[in-house]
Order: structure tokens, then sequence, then C-alpha cells
């Protein structure tokens, strides 16, 4: 309940404790999200997403990841590559429920939005 | 017998045995999220696949897993469901390519149960789901090297996930932390022991009495920072899915709006049902309401395990308060037992000896949060069964402060120093409206002026709120300060103004405003 709109736009998102101010930057929440989709049950793989992400230099642990910052949290998409054969409604779900919990539990910062993408579902042999 | 009325016969013995402990199950849940719905979401994944087989008349074997494997998909619910129909279609398709049904064919439908299982993660945690069907599979692989009836096996393999279960503390460090055994992991080795007594032709054991009592309604939801769950029917004509659901978009989270013009289920977690409503009455008529407190459920249910599971807390936080917000905030920062001070904040003495009393932990702190309660809280510590420290906090402001500092893993005595060590670095403030004409510490006040208090004292007296918000601020920042906390009570004036003057005057300070709900008080403020 911080009135962030009274200070200078910030794109980290940012929220106060009773010791001080803390930014965790889009990055490190990234990466939170980018390791926890990694083991939740179900992904088999993080899709590439558009230009950026397919750049080589860009950490494995994040590809597929986009964090942004709203009004209400932050917002957080990811797409992935699930197990043939599951039930991806409720993969998805589970995804959906876990990566917001983690990065709640994590950063203390509300998590607006947990959009999962299902860009491709694959057999692993 | 059939291959159709043995698969009959195990799902049904696999579904008795989850039912008996979907309780259990749910409250052993803490990962991957603590949503207390692993028992219920394996049972009823085991039941789609139950109701599957009643339908099936086939007589071929390869038809049967089919069927078996679509039934486990279709049906799989939450995170240990999809697991779960992993594990069936390994081993069912195991199964399906087996010859006779003996201990090598066992063995080798758990291992392709496994294998299934991991197949479908990039990186799998152990201590889970995983860690059991595996170890399992593992344990079945040497035991059938002996060629023991199948009964027996599995007999032995009901132990074997057992001590698997019971290992998973040791793999995932939440469960330590909460100590429990995986509830997925436990849920597997009920299946199991389902399936031995089908073929062992053994009733199944008893379920250990549980105590716990919890509504199937209350476990599917999952966590939220709204505190009511809400879900109703509309029914009319034309609705229009959409456009309700962008009404109802603000109003919370977890929102769910299904249905055909006719008819729509509305599902949305919200602090304002009766906001949701009126959406959906505006548009229809409203059918099957049902309203449930989260919270209360959330906070039932980690009682129940406190008790249940023997997480000891060593001590607990009791304190008084006023006003909703102020409520929610002590709730959020871990005290325990809340003792409503109404609007004169005067509890009596007994009133916090049964909240001492209720308090599941040996020991506890008593935040008395206003000057006029620390009497009666210290009698109330003399006169409680338990010992109880009473760090004399005159404001609740200084209850907050006293908090965050608070351990409830530590004794009483052990947070002392911690919790006095916080309250010296705080200041706290309130601005208030004059009840009367006086002239309290030498400030001429009139009745109906606005009345700025730092640290209980009276320091600054107008009749514009800005004028005295400012002064109290002001005094409060005498010191370096990083962060000021307002809570807003009833009636609380616009704070934009006072926002602007501090951001300008203070641009080094965060301004943490909070809906405190206090009478009495519009503005209570502390600064650290």
């Amino acid at each position: 309940m911080t009135y962030v709109s009274s200070k200078p736009v910030v794109d980290a998102p940012t929220h106060s404790t009773p010791l001080g101010r803390i930014t965790i930057s889009r990055e490190a929440i990234a990466q939170i999200v980018g390791r926890t989709a990694a083991e939740c049950y179900g992904v088999v793989g993080m899709a590439a997403r558009g230009p950026v992400a397919k750049l080589p230099w860009r950490d494995r642990a994040t590809q597929g990841v986009a964090v942004t910052t709203v009004d209400r949290g932050v917002r957080i998409d990811l797409h992935v590559v699930v197990e043939y054969g599951l039930n991806l409604a409720e993969v998805g779900n589970s995804i959906r429920a876990r990566v917001g919990y983690e990065v709640e539990r994590l950063t203390k910062l509300s998590v607006a939005a947990v959009e999962v993408h299902i860009d491709d579902v694959k057999e692993s042999k | 017998m059939s291959d159709v009325d043995a698969a009959r016969g195990l799902a049904g013995s696999a579904l008795a045995a989850l039912e008996s402990a979907r309780r259990r199950i749910d409250d052993l849940n803490v990962y991957p999220v603590p949503d207390g719905d692993t028992g219920t979401n394996l049972t009823l994944t085991a039941r789609g696949i139950v109701e599957s087989l009643d339908a099936t008349e086939t007589t071929s074997r390869a038809e049967l897993t089919h069927a078996v494997t679509r039934a486990a998909l279709m049906s799989a619910r939450g995170n240990s469901g999809v697991i779960l129909s992993q594990i069936v279609r390994g081993a069912a398709e195991s199964l399906g390519e087996a010859g006779a049904i003996d201990a090598a064919a066992v063995a080798a439908a758990l291992r392709g149960a496994g294998d299934a299982a991991y197949r479908a993660v990039r990186k799998p945690v152990e201590g889970t789901m995983l860690t059991v069907v595996r170890e399992t599979a593992e344990a079945a692989e040497r035991l059938a090297a002996d060629g023991p009836p199948v009964g027996e096996l599995l007999r032995q393999l009901v132990d074997a996930a057992e001590q698997s279960v019971e290992r998973t503390p040791q793999l995932l460090e939440v469960l330590r932390e909460s100590g429990v055994v995986d509830a997925g992991g436990a849920g597997l080795a009920e299946i199991l022991r389902g399936v031995a007594a089908f073929v062992t032709g053994e009733p199944l054991p008893e379920a250990p009495a549980y105590e716990g009592e919890i509504g199937l309604d209350a476990v599917h939801q999952e966590l939220s920072q709204f505190r009511y769950c809400t879900t109703f029917l509309v029914e009319g004509e034309h609705l229009d899915q959409y456009a309700l659901e962008r009404e109802l978009e603000p109003l919370g989270d977890c929102l769910l709006v299904v249905g055909d013009p006719s008819v729509l289920k509305v599902h949305v977690h919200t602090d304002d049902p009766g906001a949701a409503l009126s959406h959906g009455v505006a548009r229809g008529t409203l059918e099957s309401i049902e309203i449930a407190n989260m919270h209360r459920q959330t906070a039932q249910r980690e009682e129940r395990l406190s008790d249940s599971l023997g997480v000891d807390k060593a001590c607990e936080a009791v304190a008084v308060v006023t006003g909703a917000g102020i409520r929610r905030l002590f709730e959020e920062l871990g005290a325990g037992q809340l003792v409503e001070g109404g609007p004169t904040m005067n509890p009596s003495a007994q009133e916090l000896v049964d909240a001492i009393e209720r308090a599941p932990a040996p020991e506890a702190i008593l935040l008395p949060n206003n000057v006029n309660v620390i009497m009666s809280a210290e009698q109330a510590a003399r006169h409680a069964s338990k010992p109880v420290r009473v760090i004399p906090t005159r404001s609740l402001q200084e209850g907050l402060a006293a908090l965050v500092a608070f351990d409830g893993t530590r004794s009483a005595e052990a947070n002392l120093a911690e919790i006095f060590g916080a309250l010296e670095t705080v200041a706290t403030g309130a601005v208030t409206v004059s009840s009367r004409d006086a002239e309290p510490n030498g400030v001429p006040v009139r009745k109906g002026d606005w009345l700025g208090l730092v640290d209980g004292e009276a320091i600054a007296a107008a009749q514009e709120f800005e004028a005295v918000a400012r002064a109290v601020l002001e005094r409060l920042l005498e010191e370096p300060r990083a962060v000021v906390t307002v809570l807003t009570g009833e009636d609380a004036p616009s704070l934009d103004a006072l926002r602007g003057w501090l951001q300008s005057e203070h641009p080094e300070v965060e301004l943490d405003v909070e809906e405190g709900g206090q009478p009495h008080y519009p503005l209570l403020l502390s600064a650290e």
C-alpha cells in the first residue's frame, strides 16, 4: 500500500520495509521465475520468444520469461514447453500457482498476474 | 478374473484407501504450494479413473490400457494429479504388454511408472512423489529377484513406500521446515496400500482417526491476499460473460466467469463480496451464493497442523488491538491471539488471561498497546497459568514495531532483547481531534481542534489538519529516519498535500500508508 505514485517512476519493483526500501530488479525476479518453472511438473523446456530471447548471451535460466511492473505489482509472462500426454490445463494452473507463490514468498512483492503460455508440447523418450 | 475386473478392483481399492486418508494428506500439503488440496486432488483423479473403468466394456488389454491412460489424463487434478496420471500411464503401458502378472511384471510396471513420471519434468525435485515412486520401483526390483508371490511383494512395497515417504523431509527443505512428510508421496503410499489389499484379499486397514474437520469447499482455494472466496450463479437472458468479467476484475483475484448467455457461474476472491454480488444482480438473478472466509480457513488449518504435527511454537504474541486494518496488520506480523480493545482500548484483565490461555504455546508475550492497558496486562500476566512477559507498548505503532522483532520459535525471555532494541529505534506520533478545551503539556487547545501528539505528549494544536500533521512529522523526523508509517483511522482526511510536502522536504524518507481503521485517531504515525 505504499504510495508508489508519489515517487519518481521506478522501473524496478520496489517495496518498503520497516528498515528501508528494497528494490528488486526484473532480472532477479526472472531468475526466480525461470528456476521455479524448470522444476514445475510437466515443464520440459522454456520456449525462446522473439529475437531478444534468442540472443546467445541471454541467461538460459530466464529464457522464455518476461517480467513487467504493472499497477498492482509485477506481471510475469512465461513461455514453456510441456510434456506430451499431460493435462495441459492442470499443468498450466500448477505452474501459475507455484511461480506466483514462490515469487511472492521470496520477494514479498505482490504478483498481479502470472500468464503461462504453453508454446509447444513434446514427447520425451 | 478378467483384466477389466482386475483393473476395476485395483482402482476401486486404491480410491478407497485415498479417500480415507484424504484429509490427512490435504493437511500435509506444503509443496509446491501450501494450498492443502493434495489429498483431494489425488482422490478426484483416482475417482475419474474408477468411473471410466465402470463405464468400459472392453475385453482387450490394449484398449483397457488406453482407457485408463486417457481417464487419468482427463481427470488429472492439480500438480499431484498430473504426476499420478503419468505414474498410472507408465504402469498401465507396462502391464498392458506383460504376459502373466507376476512379481517381475509388478516391478517392471513400477519402473515404467517411475520412468514416465521423471520424463515429464526438466528438473525433478527430490523429496516428492517422484522420489517415492522411484525408490519403491527400486525396492520392487530388488525384492522381485526371488520371485515372491505378488501379494507378498506388494505388502513389502507398502512398507518400502512408507519408508521412502518418511525420508522425504531429508531431501526437501520446505518439508523439514514445516515438520511434515511429502503429501503426494503419502498419497502414493496409500494407493499402494489399496492395491495390495485388493490383491491379497485383505480388508483395507482402518485409517487412523483424524481429528481435522474442513469442508471440501475449503480446500480448493488458492492462496490469496483477499479474504472472501465468493461464488454465485447469475441467471438471466443474453448475459455477457466478458462484460461481467471486466466489472469484477478490479475487485480481487482468481476470477473465473464461465457459462452461457442464460447462466453464468462466478468465482472471485475479494475483500468486498457485496460489490461482486451487486455486479451480478445488475445483470440477472442470483442463485447459490457462497461466501467463505479464507483467512479463517487458513488459520484453522494451520492450527490443526501445529496441533497434530507438533510444530512447536515456543511463544505466542497476544496483542490488544482496535480497527479492522490494525487487526489485519497484527495478524500478518504473526500475533497469534488478538483481544479487541474496542474504541476505548480497555479490555478486562480476564479477557487478556483468556487470550493467553487460548494461545497454543507454552509461553506468551503480551502487547497492551495503550498506556491505560499496561496495568491490566501486568495483572493478567500474574494470573495466567503460563509464563508471560508484558512488553509495555504504549501505542499500536509500538506494538507493531515490537511484533516485527518477535520470533515465535524462541522463548518469551529470549525475545526481550530484540524487542526492546526495536522499540528504542521507533518514535511514534498521532493526530487526533480534541474533545474539549484544555492545555495539555502547555499547548492550548480548543474543543474540535486538531491535536498532534509525539510519544504521547501534545506538541501542536490548530484548526488546520495540515499544520498539525506537519508539526508531528517534523518532530518525528528531527533525527534521521528512513521510513514513516502512517496508519489511517476512521475519518482520516486526504493525505495528498501532506505527501507532497514530505516528498519535497524529506525526499529520503519512505512513506508507507496503511489503512488502520482505528477510532479516535485519524492518523497514527511511527518513524524508524
